[in-house]
C-alpha cells in the first residue's frame, strides 16, 4: 500500500506533496492544544501498526487503520498520518520519499472522510457506534486502495486492471480492518467514550 | 619335447601380456575411482553452496524488516514531536 521512489510521474509527485501540504496545514489550524496528547497517541498507533502482519492464506497482510485514525482524531487525522507515513518512510523504508504526497492523500483522504462520516451518523447507541465504526474501518481501507489505482494510472497504468488487482488484494485488510475498529471502538465505549466524540468542524476551534 | 617347449612359449607369451596389460587396466581403475570421489566432493560443495545462498537469502529478507530500534526510535519522535507542540500551545494559552 506504498508508492515507491519513480513510480509517479513528476507532475503527480509535486502535485501530490502540493495538495497534502495543504491539507496539513488545515489540520494543523483545526487541532486544538487540549488534543494532543491524543493525537501523539493515535499517531503512534498508525506508526506501529503497519508493523502487525496478520497472516492470512499463503501471505501475510499488515493493518493500515486510516479508518479508525480519523474517527478517532476527526480533522486531526490527517497531521497524524502525516507524521506517520514520514517516520515509516525514513525509518522502515515503506515506500519513496519522492511519494510521501501520494502516499499521504492515499491514505489521509479517507481518514477525514472516515472522520465525517464517523461524526455524523455514529448516533447514541453502543451497536450503531460498533457498526458504523467497523464501516468506517473497511470502508477507509478499500476507499485508499481505489486511490492507490487512481495514483498509478497516472504512472501509466490501466485504471481497472489496477483497481481490481488492489481491491482484490485488499479484501483481506479490509475485513480485518473493519473487526479491529469495531473491537476497538466497542473497547473505547467501555472504557473512554469521550474519546468518541470529536467534533467534525470545519470552522476554526476556538 | 618340441611340442611342450612351443606349449610354455605361448604360455609364458600370454603371462607376459597379461602381466603388461595389468598395471594399463589399474590405471583406468584409479581413474574412475578418483572420477567418483571428486564427482562426489562437487555434489557435497554444491548442496553446502545452495544452503548457503538460501541463508544468505533469509538474511537479506530479515535485514528490510524494521528492527526494534526503529520502531522504539519512531515513536519516540512521535512523541517528543508532540511534546514540543504541546508544550508551544500550553505556552500560548498563558
Amino acid at each position: 500500500m506504498h508508492i515507491s521512489d519513480g513510480v509517479l510521474p513528476t507532475a503527480v509527485s509535486v502535485g501530490g506533496y502540493l495538495i497534502s501540504g495543504l491539507l496539513v496545514a488545515w489540520s494543523v489550524r483545526r487541532t486544538r492544544g487540549d488534543d494532543l496528547p491524543k493525537i501523539a497517541v493515535v499517531s503512534a498507533a498508525f506508526f506501529v501498526a503497519s508493523l502487525i502482519h496478520v497472516p492470512f492464506g499463503p501471505t501475510s497482510v499488515h493493518l493500515l487503520i486510516p479508518g479508525l485514525v480519523g474517527a478517532l482524531l476527526g480533522p486531526s487525522a490527517f497531521l497524524a498520518i502525516g507524521l506517520g507515513l514520514v517516520l515509516q518512510c525514513l525509518l522502515f523504508q515503506f515506500g519513496g520519499l519522492t511519494a510521501i504526497g501520494a502516499n499521504l492523500l492515499m491514505m489521509g483522504l479517507p481518514a477525514l472522510l472516515a472522520g465525517w462520516v464517523f461524526y455524523h451518523f455514529k448516533g447514541r447507541k453502543r451497536r450503531q457506534r460498533i457498526l458504523v465504526g467497523a464501516l468506517c474501518g473497511g470502508g477507509a481501507t478499500a476507499l485508499s486502495a481505489v486511490l492507490l489505482a487512481l495514483l498509478l494510472v497516472s504512472g501509466g497504468e490501466d485504471f481497472w486492471g489496477v483497481a481490481k488487482l488492489a481491491l482484490a488484494a485488499h479484501v483481506p485488510v479490509v475485513l480485518i480492518e473493519a473487526a479491529v475498529s469495531a473491537m476497538i471502538v466497542s473497547f473505547l465505549i467501555k472504557v473512554k467514550p469521550e474519546m468518541l466524540d470529536t467534533p467534525f468542524a470545519f470552522k476554526k476551534p476556538t | 619335447m618340441k611340442k611342450f617347449r612351443r606349449g610354455a612359449v605361448v604360455v609364458l607369451l600370454a603371462v607376459g601380456l597379461i602381466i603388461s596389460a595389468l598395471p594399463a587396466a589399474a590405471e583406468e581403475n584409479g581413474c574412475s575411482q578418483a572420477v567418483r570421489v571428486i564427482e562426489k566432493q562437487q555434489g557435497k560443495a554444491s548442496r553446502d553452496m545452495r544452503k548457503i545462498q538460501r541463508e544468505i537469502a533469509a538474511l537479506r529478507a530479515d535485514l528490510d524488516k524494521p528492527g526494534l530500534s526503529e520502531v522504539l526510535g519512531g515513536l519516540g519522535y512521535i512523541f517528543g514531536l508532540f511534546g514540543v507542540a504541546a508544550y508551544v500551545a500550553s505556552r500560548r494559552k498563558d
